[in-house]
């Protein structure tokens, strides 16, 4: 009685929607928890979603639109405002999932494979850390932004930023926009997390002052904030004495960084990378398990949705030559690199016994640097030598490559150098 | 015998003191030049004969904090007779209401907050103590052993999860093992039943994730963890089924007295006019004394912090940790230890320092990472990271560091149940029997007691679909669909679970009233995604607006004016 499709993608924003609908010639269905697809992107009404995918400049909704108008032709089962509560695999291709919503109650569906597409979430003032009380007023930038975007509400009325991660520089231009007063954004690191186009478009051309090497060491007020202290700190990012200064507001406002969404992929004993927090995977997206895919920001945090549909493609693909064939061989070879050259690359795997060598690296440096060249070596030979002006953490590089066949004991390395 | 604490106190504390016999207590005023000076003072005080100290010390220039007092004012109450009006709505409070509702009678329980458990009650480790602490015949020692014995019954009746884990006391060093007669015979003589004392190998096989620098340790089977927030409002639910009131936002700031007794107390509601008065106001039980012009202690809170940890590391332990060595054995600042709550999550503390506000529930960093560094190296495999939360809390503690539980030696109709702290959450259903005693003990001189027909034991908990078999779950979601709508992905808490937290006996309407009864926002998310959905559902069920709703009452609001681009589409 078991409802069977091939293949089950979870989750049903961009990383998602773009995989269901490039799974042709199987049965596919999606779980999504929310009441309508689309993810995030309901709430990022700001432009430059689909530069690269579709050379347009879209507000979030009106990207995600495209694909659910698409999904709307298609005859992909959606089961809206469902959780998934259990994944059970009992072996390749027979793996089930238990799943509640309003409508069915508890049931459970048998696949053949599954695509993660379950995104990220924030992280939150306490897992930084701030101290202080803890009144109302203290919230990340992504409830502010469904606060402000979505239900239609301010969230306060002066507010400091802290961290300048991307949403946050969205919403100190957001809540400006809105007659609230952005006192700052405060960086704690000595260079900003966000994407240079968002520091110059949301704070230089609001006048937000964007404070770096300065961070929040306390939070004041019983019932609604009252006010924070901040200081700048040295490059431990310890407290100077003397630099504490109070500041009046009722609101703060956290863009802290986001981890991946892997609770269902960690309970299922999917090998997770320290570096991503997301799952390993191989040049498909394929996890350590057999079958099990995953893409977009559950991987890594992308900074443009454009790869994160990009992400959903690749697994979709590999998924449908995975449900066709038999006998799927997995033989994973690690790529290396230095952890003080790169703050991760992903792939983490190459699996040497697929057809696709075809393989798109994206990466990030581990620190800012200028003229530098992006090296990859096969058993020290360079295959790859790219040249860069810049390359900076908060922006993510792309690198398409053919590997050819490897053997296995290859040693793939990944490394920087500076001109 | 006062002159000579008086030179005491002038010698090694500060010549500023002046200290007073007022009846049985001491009272000690003046100006000192440090807030350690004053508790320094308190405890010295404290060693001598005296029921008790009131501390009137003062430090110049200390900033003087008030409490939280609700800005409501109305006149719910117009001079209304009650049997017993009990003042504060912690863990105490809430189960001496529920006992006293076995019987006829007319309870009323207030409390100035907006919720009840929003002090003490919600702001500790859920840990029910087994009794090996406290000082042998004390309050403490004798209402600990027995309310652990009476814990799980209560716990059964009234649906809150209950599990006896077992403490681990660990050593770092062998040597502990020749003096484990010690800590035998303190269990004997605080009836605590069988303890163990057992070896670095026994440890690892029970607890196989306990690291290298344990040695040896004492087992004490007894221990227990209960949800503390939820068992205060399971109480305080049955009392009110039961036929017992409660009132919120309500604050006692006078009391009118003939001769010994009460007759009318005061609230910004209104006036009661109460046959019995029981105090258990927490932080504030010195403050209620005094108003009765019974005051005889002095509550200086002694404030814990605490962090919650991931659920994720829930198989690193599977029982309540207690790291000591014999400098803290002695000591009144312990340095905590772990807890694994029955939700799975582990709880990293409570550390103790003395600081002068009741009611500032700050942390702070560097008592954080001392509690993190100490704590998780007992543990592999923990670290920083899996800290999604923390929290502090202040113990009610008096220099006489015990509890008391008394009727008032000058007030016939006051009960005082005051000085309540750890461990004092297990003690909760023993001391509850008590008031209820002395409270029938005055009772039965005024009026006639008969048994309540009404009373029911047992309370209905809101279900929890993922504590539902898995055969039983559709049926629950068909009977009602709403339980089939996960709106908190952390906890896995359905809509139906959050629209019965606010059509409960004491209605839950602010995020934290529904976080202690759905644990609703209470995951490692912190309430990311679901605060705005469980504020459009408090919006649905209620009559509050957006910007009404709030995190903890007063103006604690979340929201404030709806945006431009809103306002301009309902303009149109």
């Amino acid at each position: 009685m078991m409802i069977e499709y091939d293949v089950c993608v979870i989750g049903a924003g961009p990383a998602g929607l773009s995989a269901a609908l490039q799974l042709k010639d199987c049965s596919v269905c999606m779980i999504e928890r929310e009441e309508k697809p689309g993810g995030i992107l309901k709430q990022c009404i700001h432009d430059g979603f689909g530069l690269i995918k579709f050379n347009a400049e879209m507000t979030g909704p009106e990207y995600s639109q495209r694909y659910i108008d698409e999904l709307m032709t298609t005859d992909i089962k959606v089961y809206m405002k469902t959780f998934v509560s259990n994944i059970n695999y009992i072996c390749e291709k027979n793996i089930q999932i238990e799943l509640i919503n309003p409508e069915q109650g508890m049931f459970q569906i048998k696949v053949k494979s599954i695509i993660f597409a379950t995104g990220c979430r924030e992280r939150t003032a306490k897992q930084v850390f701030i101290h202080g009380e803890r009144p109302a007023g203290i919230l990340t930038a992504g409830s502010a932004q469904y606060f402000v975007n979505v239900s239609g509400y301010l969230p306060c009325r002066k507010c400091v930023i802290l961290g300048s991660g991307d949403i946050g520089l969205i919403m100190a231009r957001r809540l400006t926009l809105e007659g609230a007063e952005v006192l700052g954004v405060y960086e704690i690191k000595d260079s900003s997390s966000g994407l240079q186009r968002n520091i110059a478009q949301c704070l230089e051309d609001f006048n937000i002052p964007l404070h770096l090497s300065e961070t929040v060491i306390k939070t004041h007020g019983d019932d609604r904030l009252t006010g924070v202290t901040v200081a700048k700190v040295d490059s431990e990012f310890n407290v100077i004495k003397g630099t504490e200064k109070y500041l009046e507001c009722d609101g703060l406002i956290l863009s802290v960084g986001l981890i991946p969404e892997n609770e269902l992929t960690k309970e299922m004993g999917i090998q997770i990378d320290s570096h991503t927090k997301g799952p390993i995977v191989d040049q498909n997206m394929m996890t350590s398990l057999k079958g099990v895919f995953a893409c977009g920001n559950q991987v890594h945090v992308n900074d443009l949705v454009d790869y994160v549909s990009k992400s959903g493609e690749i697994a979709a693909k590999a998924c449908m030559e995975y449900i066709k064939g038999n006998d799927y061989e997995k033989e994973d070879i690690r790529i290396k690199f230095d952890d003080s050259e790169f703050l991760y690359i992903v792939p983490q795997v190459i699996n040497r016994q697929n057809e696709n060598m075809n393989v798109t690296f994206f990466f990030r440096s581990s620190r800012k640097l200028r003229d530098a060249y992006v090296k990859i070596e096969i058993n020290d030979k360079e295959i790859v030598n790219k040249s860069y002006i810049a390359l900076n953490p908060p922006e993510l590089q792309v690198i398409d490559i053919a590997l050819g066949t490897l053997s296995q004991h290859d040693n793939i390395k990944f490394k920087i150098n500076q001109r | 015998m006062i002159k000579e604490l008086q030179s005491k106190l002038k010698k090694s504390v500060h010549q500023g003191i002046e200290c007073e016999e007022k009846r049985k207590h001491i009272v000690l005023e003046g100006v000192v030049d440090s807030y350690d000076e004053i508790i320094r003072a308190g405890y010295l005080a404290a060693r001598d004969e005296y029921k008790g100290v009131v501390n009137r010390l003062k430090v110049d220039g200390l900033e003087d904090k008030s409490i939280r007092i609700p800005t409501l004012s109305d006149h719910q109450f117009k001079d209304d007779p009650c049997d017993v009006l009990v003042i504060g709505g912690g863990i105490i409070g809430c189960a001496i209401i529920r006992w006293l509702s076995k019987y006829n009678l007319d309870i009323l329980l207030v409390d100035k907050e907006s919720d009840i458990a929003m002090h003490q009650s919600s702001r500790n480790d859920g840990m029910v103590h087994p009794g090996f602490a406290p000082k042998p015949g004390s309050n403490k020692a004798v209402y600990n052993v027995k309310g652990n014995q009476m814990f799980e019954k209560m716990a059964g009746d009234l649906e809150v999860p209950f599990k006896r884990v077992g403490t681990y006391m660990l050593f770092e060093h062998y040597y502990y093992a020749l003096i484990k007669e010690l800590f035998f015979r303190r269990a004997e003589h605080n009836n605590m039943g069988t303890i163990e004392f057992l070896f670095k190998d026994e440890i690892l096989k029970r607890e196989p994730f306990v690291t290298d620098k344990v040695k040896c340790g004492i087992y004490m089977p007894t221990t227990a963890v209960c949800p503390p927030y939820e068992m205060t409002v399971a109480l305080a639910e049955n009392a009110v089924l039961n036929g017992a009131r409660v009132s919120l936002e309500t604050y006692v700031y006078k009391m009118q007295k003939d001769k010994d007794k009460i007759m009318k107390v005061y609230t910004n509601r209104g006036e009661i006019i109460p046959k019995v008065v029981i105090n258990c106001a927490g932080l504030s039980a010195d403050f209620i004394a005094e108003l009765a012009d019974d005051r005889f202690f002095t509550i200086h809170p002694r404030k814990g912090q605490i962090a919650i940890l991931d659920k994720n590391k829930a198989d690193r332990l599977d029982c309540v940790l207690s790291i000591i060595d014999l400098k803290t054995m002695k000591s009144r600042t312990k340095g905590g230890g772990l807890v694994k709550t029955v939700e799975g999550n582990i709880v990293v503390g409570p550390s103790a320092y003395e600081q002068p506000y009741k009611e500032d529930y700050s942390t702070t960093k560097e008592d954080m990472d001392e509690l993190l560094e100490k704590n998780l190296s007992y543990i592999k495999g923990l670290s920083r990271s899996d800290v999604i939360t923390y929290t502090a809390g202040n113990r009610a503690a008096t220099y006489k560091e015990d509890f008391i539980i008394e009727k008032s030696d000058y007030v016939s109709n006051l009960i005082h149940i005051a000085g309540i702290q750890s461990p004092g959450y297990a003690s909760s259903p023993a001391i509850a029997e008590k008031a209820c005693e002395y409270a029938l003990e005055i009772l039965k001189e005024k009026m006639k007691i008969t048994d309540n027909e009404r009373y029911d034991p047992h309370r209905k908990s809101i279900p929890r679909l993922d504590k539902f078999p898995k055969d039983m779950r559709s049926d629950m979601i068909m009977k009602n669909r709403d339980y089939g709508h996960i709106i908190c992905r952390c906890e896995h808490i359905s809509k139906g679970e959050i629209i019965d937290a606010i059509h409960s006996p004491i209605p839950a309407v602010t995020l934290d009233a529904i976080k202690r009864r759905t644990r609703g926002g209470m995951g490692r998310c912190q309430g990311g995604f679901c605060t705005p959905l469980i504020m459009e559902i408090i919006k649905e069920e209620t009559d509050l607006k957006m910007e009404e709703i709030s995190k903890k009452g007063k103006q604690s609001h979340i929201l404030y004016q709806s945006t431009r681009v809103k306002a301009g589409r309902n303009d149109d």
